[in-house]
């Protein structure tokens, strides 16, 4: 069985919106990142993964199968949508539990496995209420529940930290890096760039339903030539390191920093600034850090989709 | 946090009178109201029998104009109770039809998307709420009711004369309260039954079917018991009953009293209202 | 077949049975069902309560003709001329609209093949007539019930009924935006249709089945052990209460198939319900082939008690009560099946390819 999630060419339209367009991605296992303003095509993404919806153009294979194939993929795939709603009359434990048995799992085993999912998430003293009852924070962790409960080897999350609070959060995050140790695939979408930043392997930007950039943050920022990275400077004589800077082609701006003990340079080729800062460090001059500022989502986020990234 | 410019003012200009507010509910739902193409051209449809009405009056007092009626010096037909009967009984059948096209998508789906609570949270009441709501029905099937109604009316007059205008002036007070009991009646089922289901178009069967099941079920305890009583049951039929008095057509062949058909025509309507105002609340407790 | 799938199924069956038994929404259903149980009870007490009036020996009978005669206005001279002298009648006095003067308030009684003709005579003339029926004959009784169980119970309850619980099945979870939790789950989509299916058809055929067996018990309260018996043993009693259980079964079978179908294919399911109202209604005027895409079609051949039609019907009543081509109980089953089963294949390819896109809901 093939290890990756497979977008082949995918488009999918609305009648004449745009959900995606041309999307060509292959997920590897660990956690993943969908990134993107509302509207990009995160949930559409994912909706197709679960074949939820089905594609105007493309295949799409998850872990070698399609999702033609619901019998066979669902035991490997889990999904916590979006939606906020419950079939009707169910408590938390029963939602678990019923759905369950849809996998051909005895009475015995779904009301273990149920319960197991349901500690996962904190949930036990509330398992026995009507799921519709619940807090927004708790219809989140039984959704998650209900995705996790049957061991999936890929996790489909859409905006699963959306109403949880921070230590709820911690402790989700927590499970979705447990996960990923295992081998599973976890795909997830957030608007939290810096928890995105922490707990991902790779990110997908996503922006109209076009696929910006994928892959891991670091591997992104280094891609993006037309934004000069910055890089922050600690040193004791800022003003002298500054002259040398600019006898450089490649540097295109240095600022002095507001405590005055360091610089934020541009420069256009981070291989040929990190030289030179060698051969300025065997010269002798006393630098403390040298370390990149813009390679997290956020900044990237801001050069790829936002205003100047806009397509 | 230090607040240091104190420049922030409520709205303080001028605003429209409370007792119209109801209205901004009809002017939202009025653009969602014929969407469908399918509701549009039924809606225009309605239009073509008080059309083919006023055609008809023309012709009954214009025959020498057609060379198919030379030589008739007798009217087509009679322009009394039963033709405005007749009118009232066909335009109600096409204003339920299209309440149970527009009613069910009012107040359901503000419940069922939470709306409500944006509603309720405004300067407006639950009887304001329910008062905009109806008012989307109540306008639009006045258009094909009593509007057109009144409309024949004023021709007719115009073309016999004002002493047939004093001496038929019940008729078209006859087209006006009938017309208005049945678009009340329609407009409160249509809203409770909207309000009761919150499925748009389970809300639309049920109208049907309360139509459909009432008139079955009349027939069948008739038949059962012998009776007569089963057409409380039937709202059509106590309708037709109270147009027939109003229009003082004759009331030998009628199966109820116009009192008993007023009676169990207010109590419908006055449950639907009950209904009504029990479901629609800002909040759902679910336990 | 295999078991993964018998085991899904009764989980599917499972978890709709949560929500349509006992669902306190569904409760018109219940109302729908039982209504007709409610009728034949009240028909059984008036039966029991009129029956002991018997007409003197040798008393006219009143013709229905003679009955629908009489207006409010008439004289009793004039009654009388035309009815007779009365089998009883009751006089009694009445304090008038102005209380100086009191009304003279005299009822004449004429006896009916079954129960009582009564005038009304205020101070001499007709101020309303009223019938009490009673003593009806069990052969009556029994076309009373096929009546209502034929034009009342398949063509209205049974039909309201199956939409509501059919079409809460796939377009009613769309609404509650609960439908993705089924599409998530390792599961075949046909064998998610057919366990949806079968939970609303025992959910239909439990609820129908038991309100027409009530019926059948209501409608037989207000006889004698010994004419029940005869129509038990001798008359092929349990052979026609067999057959209205499976027309009733059937039914559900049928119209269940149809609203399944409507609900997967049709955002607004109402229209189409509303054409099958109005085909089913106008099945008897189709031509011949026509007449076989229907559920009545072969439902009313399958009724033991065919509904004869009085000179005095109306005659719309009269067409939908005539069978003219009736067809044999084994084709109409057959008959019936076989266009479920081609509703529900048709439904199996739709489902397939079924996306969830609530928004537009």
């Amino acid at each position: 069985m093939s290890s990756q999630i497979v977008f082949d060419n995918v488009s999918k339209f609305y009648g004449d919106v745009l959900g995606v367009n041309r999307v060509n991605l292959s997920i590897p296992p660990g956690i993943t990142s969908l990134v993107g303003p509302n509207g990009s095509g995160k949930t559409t993404l994912m909706n197709l993964m679960t074949g939820l919806i089905r594609p105007s153009r493309g295949k799409i294979e998850i872990l070698g199968l399609t999702p033609d194939q619901p019998e066979k993929l669902f035991r490997l795939v889990g999904y916590c949508s979006q939606f906020d709603s419950f079939p009707k009359g169910l408590t938390g434990y029963e939602l678990i539990y019923s759905f369950l048995l849809l996998f051909g799992h005895d009475s015995a085993t779904a009301d273990e496995l149920a319960w197991k999912a349901i500690d996962r998430v904190g949930l036990r003293e509330a398992a026995n209420r009507k799921a519709a009852g619940y807090s927004k924070g708790m219809r989140q962790r039984i959704r998650l529940a209900q995705s996790i409960a049957h061991n999936p080897r890929v996790l489909v999350l859409d905006e699963p930290l959306n109403g949880l609070d921070p230590l709820v959060r911690a402790e989700t995050i927590a499970l979705f890096r447990l996960l990923a140790k295992q081998g599973c695939h976890v795909i997830l979408s957030s608007h939290v760039l810096h928890e995105v930043d922490i707990i991902s392997d790779q990110v997908i930007l996503m922006s109209g339903g076009y696929v910006v950039a994928e892959g891991n943050i670091q591997g992104v920022r280094s891609e993006i030539q037309e934004q000069p990275m910055q890089i922050l400077i600690r040193c004791d004589q800022p003003n002298t390191l500054a002259s040398r800077f600019f006898e450089e082609d490649h540097v295109v701006e240095v600022r002095m920093h507001v405590d005055k003990k360091g610089l934020l340079v541009k420069t256009s080729d981070p291989d040929r600034f990190f030289l030179l800062m060698n051969r300025v460090a065997l010269a002798g001059r006393r630098v403390e850090s040298v370390a990149p500022v813009d390679d997290d989502v956020n900044s990237v986020y801001e050069y790829l989709i936002g205003e100047e990234g806009v397509r | 946090m230090a607040v240091y410019k104190r420049t922030y003012r409520g709205y303080s200009g001028a605003i429209t009178p409370m007792w119209s507010r109801f209205l901004v509910l009809y002017r939202f739902s009025r653009q969602t109201l014929f969407r469908s193409k399918i509701q549009t051209a039924f809606y225009v449809l309605c239009f073509f029998f008080p059309l083919l009405c006023l055609l008809g009056l023309y012709a009954n007092a214009h025959l020498s104009a057609f060379t198919f009626f030379a030589g008739r010096t007798e009217p087509l037909f009679a322009v009394d109770s039963k033709f405005f009967l007749i009118y009232l009984g066909f335009q109600a059948s096409l204003a339920f039809i299209l309440t149970a096209f527009i009613g069910p998508g009012l107040v359901s789906p503000d419940l069922a998307n939470g709306a409500l609570t944006l509603y309720l949270c405004r300067p407006i009441s639950r009887a304001e709420y329910v008062a905009g709501k109806m008012s989307v029905l109540v306008i639009t099937l006045s258009w094909i009711t009593w509007v057109p109604g009144i409309l024949l009316y004023i021709v007719q007059s115009s073309l016999s004369g004002l002493d047939w205008f004093v001496q038929n002036l019940f008729l078209v007070v006859g087209v006006f309260l009938g017309s208005w009991l049945w678009i009340i009646v329609l407009s409160l089922l249509a809203l409770a039954l909207s309000a009761y289901v919150k499925w748009r178009i389970v809300a639309g069967a049920l109208m049907l079917a309360i139509m459909f099941m009432g008139a079955g079920f009349a027939q069948a305890i008739n038949a059962v018991l012998q009776t007569k009583q089963g057409y409380l049951l039937d709202i059509s039929k106590l309708a037709s009953i109270i147009w027939q008095s109003l229009l003082h057509d004759t009331l030998d062949d009628i199966p109820l009293s116009p009192t008993e058909a007023w009676f169990a025509l207010l109590a419908f309507a006055g449950s639907c209202l009950y209904l009504l105002m029990k479901k629609v609340r800002a909040n759902e407790v679910v336990r | 077949m295999n078991p993964l799938w018998i085991a899904q199924i009764k989980a599917v069956i499972r978890l709709e049975l949560r929500k349509t038994f006992f669902a306190r929404r569904g409760l018109w259903i219940y109302l729908l069902a039982f209504a007709p149980v409610a009728l034949f009870t009240m028909q059984a007490i008036v039966e029991n309560h009129v029956k002991g009036e018997n007409p003197p020996a040798g008393a006219r009978l009143i013709t229905d003709q003679e009955l629908s005669s009489i207006r409010h206005g008439m004289t009793m001279e004039e009654v009388t001329a035309r009815l007779g002298q009365p089998a009883y009648t009751n006089t009694s006095r009445h304090p008038g609209p102005d209380s100086a003067k009191d009304v003279q308030v005299r009822v004449m009684k004429y006896p009916l093949e079954t129960g009582q003709f009564n005038v009304v005579f205020e101070d001499g003339v007709v101020t309303g007539t009223w019938s009490r029926r009673g003593g009806i004959p069990f052969y009556k009784e029994t076309y009373v019930f096929a009546g209502v169980f034929q034009f009342f119970f398949i063509r209205l309850a049974i039909f309201f009924g199956c939409l509501g619980i059919f079409m809460n099945l796939f377009r009613g979870e769309m609404l509650d935006k609960s439908l993705h939790y089924y599409l998530l789950a390792p599961i075949r989509r046909e064998v998610l249709l057919v366990g949806k299916f079968l939970a609303g058809l025992l959910a239909a055929t439990v609820i129908f089945t038991f309100s027409a067996a009530l019926q059948l018990v209501a409608a037989s309260l207000s006889f004698d052990a010994s004419t029940i018996s005869q129509f038990l043993y001798q008359q092929h009693g349990f052979s026609q209460i067999g057959s209205y259980l499976l027309v009733t079964v059937l039914a559900c079978i049928g119209y269940g198939s149809v609203f399944l179908a409507t609900g997967l294919l049709f955002k607004n399911p109402i229209i189409p319900a509303a054409i099958v109202l109005i085909w089913e209604a106008a099945n008897p005027l189709l031509p011949t082939l026509l007449k076989k895409i229907s559920v009545i079609y072969y439902l009313k051949s399958m009724c033991p008690v065919q509904v004869p039609v009085d000179p005095g019907m109306p005659k719309l009543l009269a067409l939908l009560v005539s069978n003219t081509e009736p067809v044999s109980a084994y084709l109409a089953v057959i008959g019936l099946i076989a266009l479920s089963a081609v509703v529900l294949f048709a439904s199996s390819q739709r489902v397939r390819t079924l996306e969830i896109n609530y928004t537009t809901e």
